[in-house]
């Protein structure tokens, strides 16, 4: 298949080449020339817009960072709809706003191409490993024909509804992961206060109804003192705030999501924005100490 | 003085008929030609559009809702205004978007003053708002006369956006004591005392404030009639949110304070007063209150 690729970082580039490797051909642009370097060795072709790369693809995929950058990638003047043949079908794997998600697919389907929203959980270890959790919004007809492709990236891989539900699954991913991580963090600041011995609190709670993959894997991380991303604070952040934007607009109150949003943005404006979200406990810590 | 104003709502219609009595000439345009109506009888002119009445205009003003509104007029005014024009916009917007409009008058030698009030439509109609701007300093002389009209406390916080910032921070104080109050009114209900009382002998002490004195006074009598629409309030407190997360500075009560509009949303009481924040901690609870 011939197939497009934008948006080659951390995440897009392992997604990317999992695709060449299953026999497609690449059609890919970059903004930064580097990002192309790892596709010397696969069968790709570089192009100078994403509408040039449109022009040569049936499928178009985007990994890029929010909402704007989708719509420039999509919608803009040398964008994908400017070069794109009727029936293509563009898959953005970004997280973004699921009401921006739906109005990109009401925008592009006014010009006759197809969109599917398919935010992954898993980051880049999963992205890596072809183990991402893909969460799809799309027509059912459409979804049937990119299946095989992000089964060549992912292990669970889930049409949820219409366009637009892939981003509220991944929305609800991050509240949990959020709250979760949160949680995890006032736990383990409140059981060290205590002068408990965080690792067998850790230890004793795996076997209850405490349970859980933030605890087990999270929680190691936080016991071994190490910060590196994993999930980056600052994504968590943005997460977040794509969440509290959708509450808002619906006037929905979500007091425990509000709450850790806040708590990020403490943590990214105190300068560990680039560490792991369990920065959070670092946070938790210094704020509980003397200054 | 040959003055433009758009945005003839409940603040808007007060404030053009001051200018007009201090002798303006007043050009006004508006989407629902008869909202012009009474102003037009008080010797008001009518602009086909909005570039025409700033053609016609020394200086123009706006009192309209959100950020997309206030930037697409601004849009149309630049081109009306003639060099070293000013566009007085006292609409509530967010500080960063005021920075951007102000920007773009500035290349074309205009200038963009943002002048967010306080005071309501009480307030407008006495000629006794608060006024906080931002601008540069030398347009004071020019603006001063104008701004005398129609507030009594007139300050100038700083550049542009300045006065924006000022009227979140006013934001962040008035609602989350309005909150207070509610959280006050609905202990005491739920302890079996009388909130009238309470605020009777409140009102004299350290916790004596003008909202508990005004929106405590309409919970007191359960008065939930606009006064400003709690929609509105909500708008701005997104709008709080959204530039916190941007800076990555946590604000924990005002987030609390908005999951309560958002729920207030949810209830469908936005055009309700923002005293109905007393209405929505009445639905849950002990000797909650049935819908």
């Amino acid at each position: 298949m011939q197939i497009g690729f934008i948006g080659l970082g951390l995440m897009g580039r392992p997604m990317a080449l999992h695709l060449a490797k299953d026999g497609h051909t690449l059609h890919l642009w970059a903004r930064r020339p580097a990002s192309l370097e790892p596709f010397q060795a696969v069968d790709a072709r570089l192009h100078d817009s994403p509408a040039e790369v449109a022009k040569h693809a049936e499928v178009v995929f985007t990994m890029v960072a929010d909402a704007p950058d989708v719509e420039a990638v999509a919608l803009g003047e040398t964008g994908i709809a400017a070069g794109a043949r009727a029936g293509l079908i563009v898959v953005d794997m970004s997280t973004i706003n699921p009401n921006a998600a739906r109005q990109i697919g009401a925008s592009l389907a006014a010009k006759g191409i197809e969109f599917v929203d398919a935010p992954v959980s898993g980051g880049e270890v999963g992205a890596i490993n072809a183990a991402l959790t893909i969460m799809v919004g799309a027509r059912p007809e459409v979804f049937e024909k990119v299946k095989p492709l992000f089964e060549k990236m992912g292990k669970s891989v889930t049409l949820i509804g219409d366009i637009g539900a892939g981003q509220v699954a991944k929305a609800c991913n991050q509240i949990l992961t959020g709250v979760g991580v949160a949680a995890l963090a006032e736990a383990f600041n409140f059981a060290a206060k205590n002068g408990v011995d965080t690792a067998r609190v850790r230890e004793a709670l795996l076997g209850g109804f405490a349970y859980s993959r933030i605890l087990e894997n999270h929680g190691q991380r936080m016991l071994d003192r190490n910060f590196k991303p994993g999930f980056k604070a600052w994504m968590h952040q943005k997460d977040l705030r794509i969440v509290m934007e959708e509450a808002h607009r619906l006037g929905l109150m979500l007091p425990a999501a509000a709450a850790t949003a806040q708590l990020f943005n403490a943590i990214v404006g105190s300068g560990m924005g680039e560490d792991d979200s369990i920065a959070a406990l670092k946070l938790l810590e210094k704020l509980s100490t003397p200054q | 003085m040959k003055l433009g104003f758009i945005g003839l709502g409940g603040m808007g219609q007060p404030m053009a008929g001051h200018l007009l009595a201090a002798g303006h000439q007043v050009t006004v345009w508006s989407r629902r030609p008869d909202s012009a109506d009474s102003l037009l009888a008080l010797g008001a002119r009518r602009a086909a559009s909005p570039l025409e009445l700033a053609a016609s205009s020394e200086m123009v003003c706006t009192n309209v809702t959100g950020n997309a509104d206030v930037a697409g007029l601004a849009l149309q005014l630049l081109e009306g205004l003639a060099p070293d024009g000013i566009h007085v916009d006292f609409s509530t917007i967010a500080p960063s978007v005021a920075r951007a409009i102000a920007a773009r008058y500035e290349e074309r030698d205009r200038h963009f003053v943002d002048a967010p009030v306080s005071g309501g439509t009480a307030g407008a109609q006495a000629a006794t708002l608060a006024i906080m701007w931002g601008g540069k300093a030398a347009l004071a002389a020019r603006l001063d006369p104008l701004f005398r009209c129609l507030g009594k406390t007139i300050v100038r916080v700083g550049d542009a956006g300045a006065g924006q910032v000022a009227k979140t921070c006013n934001q962040l104080v008035m609602v989350a004591a309005i909150e207070a109050c509610a959280e006050a009114a609905r202990f005491a209900q739920a302890a079996g005392i009388d909130f009238a009382r309470v605020r009777a002998a409140t009102l004299g002490g350290s916790a004596g404030s003008r909202v508990l004195e005004f929106f405590g006074g309409k919970m007191v009598a359960r008065d939930f009639a606009a006064g400003v629409q709690a929609r509105l309030h909500h708008k701005d407190f997104a709008m709080v949110i959204d530039e916190a997360t941007r800076m990555a500075v946590p604000l924990p009560v005002a987030s609390a304070v908005m999951q309560q509009l958002d729920a207030l949303m949810a209830a469908a009481w936005g055009t309700q007063d923002t005293s109905t924040l007393l209405r929505v901690l009445e639905r849950s609870g002990k000797h909650s209150l049935a819908d």
